[in-house]
């Protein structure tokens, strides 16, 4: 008898899913075809879209353990492969599984080809003479053995100009980190040196440093004065020495490269950075070198040593403020990111209270605690505070 | 038709939630057409729990914090034990969203 009850359940159920998995299936199918005439009319990225949302977000669920595969529809504790938790991690990068190949770029799109310029003919072919003459009348037959070999070689150079680097400034034997050493025996000062870049917003630092490549000479002055620097190589040390009554920076004797230092308001962090010229960037070709170049630096610079100081400041103020708040009841807000935080979301009928003990009525929830996803229809809760 | 975001916080709606971020972001997919997915996601939930689960629950726990806020009751209970069915779960911590039922019929 209790066999017989048993399995009037279970064929009863029909299409109606009882298990968490199955109304997920549920959910997902119906989410899809509710949507599948947005997707296909009205100009929608169509079906095979679809198709592919559908499949991210089950393997997704499968890779959360709350999903069993499309097969097996019964409720079962899944281990997941690799012994690793069952809580799947959404901080990390999605990884689509084998079952699931998730359509990359490159299937969706064919791969373009390698070479954008046109693939470089045979020097001395004449089938490709037509490639690069406009067939204008038998006198162009004189001509395809000249022109096609020049164009040969252009479009030869072509190639090789795409694969070697785009720019100068990825040069790897300029480091901008260290103290700036010029070419052997440049010791012509250019002040009206063609390094002159436009300030940008966020130039890399490399972009600045493929100027200095030719070993220009980069005159520091301080101040607002007129009179030109003497420029002199010691060893391989590039220093300057001013003549004029003019502050000289702290630190032009310390740093290797004596460079005199930008006096300014800057932390002390920023001064290797200064020793080195690549980084800075002129006004203007023959300026009065004041010191509105000082901002350059700190625009190039504004990743790291801006961060660096926001971290000191950060820290100091965490320090300070750490016990402003009641850690218990930050984790209100904080322990919603949380992933493996046991989590209940819900609609209530009614809530209650007497005293100290609170009643209340849920409905249609779905819960996630002890990594595990359960769905009710009714939840009866009874709280003391 | 008024719909609750509140159940794509769930593992579900999280994974959907996902999903349809990184179609959007490879341009696969416009925003408009995501959260219209994402609406249909919360109607879907929403009568899914409603007729095809008949799951009867029940909480008892220490209540730690409790907070209504624009007709959300949060909680945060401690040692809390679930009775679902016929087996039970405890939890040191556990935090309880709710939002108003008749809010959806309005």
């Amino acid at each position: 008898m209790l066999m017989l009850l048993l399995l009037r359940e279970t064929v009863g159920g029909g299409l109606m899913a009882t298990t968490t998995s199955g109304v997920y299936i549920h959910v997902i199918e119906d989410v899809v075809s509710k949507v599948r005439e947005e997707f296909i009319n009205n100009g929608g990225p169509g079906e095979s879209v679809l198709s592919e949302l559908q499949g991210i977000w089950d393997t997704k669920m499968m890779q959360a353990g709350v999903l069993s595969g499309p097969i097996d529809r019964s409720l079962v504790q899944r281990p997941t492969p690799g012994g690793g938790p069952l809580t799947h991690d959404l901080n990390v990068p999605y990884e689509g599984t084998e079952e699931y190949e998730t359509p990359t770029a490159e299937m969706l799109f064919p791969p373009t080809p390698l070479q954008t310029p046109l693939p470089t003919p045979l020097p001395g072919t004449t089938d490709n003479s037509s490639l690069y003459n406009i067939p204008t009348g038998s006198s162009d037959y004189n001509t395809p053995g000249t022109e096609n070999g020049s164009h040969a070689s252009d479009v030869k150079e072509k190639p090789s100009t795409y694969m070697q680097p785009p720019s100068p400034w990825t040069n790897p034997r300029l480091d901008v980190n260290v103290a700036y050493e010029p070419e052997r025996g440049n010791s012509n000062p250019q002040f009206t040196h063609d390094l002159y870049v436009p300030p940008s917003g966020k130039r890399k630092r490399d972009d600045s440093s493929a100027q200095y490549q030719n070993g220009g000479y980069i005159p520091q002055q301080d101040g607002a004065s007129d009179a030109m620097p003497k420029a002199n190589l010691e060893g391989n040390a590039f220093g300057i020495t001013f003549v004029s009554d003019r502050k000289v920076p702290r630190d032009v004797t310390c740093s290797s490269s004596n460079i005199p230092q930008v006096d300014g308001p800057m932390p002390d962090a920023y001064d290797e950075m200064l020793s080195t010229p690549n980084i800075y960037s002129y006004q203007g070709p023959a300026e009065d070198f004041n010191e509105a170049r000082t901002p350059a630096p700190n625009e190039i610079q504004t990743s790291t040593p801006v961060a660096v100081q926001n971290d000191i400041i950060e820290d100091d103020e965490e320090l300070l403020n750490e016990d402003d708040d009641d850690d218990e009841l930050d984790d209100l807000e904080s322990g919603e990111d949380m992933n493996t935080q046991h989590l209940v979301l819900a609609q209530f009928d009614k809530v209650t209270r007497t005293k100290s003990r609170w009643k209340c009525n849920l409905k249609d929830g779905i819960m996630h605690i002890n990594d595990k996803d359960i769905l009710f229809n009714k939840a009866l809760g009874e709280f003391d505070f | 038709m008024a719909t609750f975001e509140l159940y794509r916080r769930s593992t579900i709606g999280m994974c959907l939630t996902e999903t349809l971020d990184e179609m959007v972001q490879s341009g696969t997919l416009s925003p408009e057409l995501a959260i219209q997915v994402l609406v249909q996601f919360d109607k879907s939930m929403t009568e899914a729990l409603e007729s095809q689960v008949k799951t009867k629950v029940s909480i008892k726990g220490h209540l730690h914090t409790y907070r209504f806020c624009d007709n959300v009751w949060t909680f945060i209970l401690q040692d809390a034990m679930f009775k679902i069915d016929d087996r039970q779960e405890n939890v040191s911590r556990v935090k309880i969203v709710a939002c108003d039922s008749k809010l959806l019929t309005q």
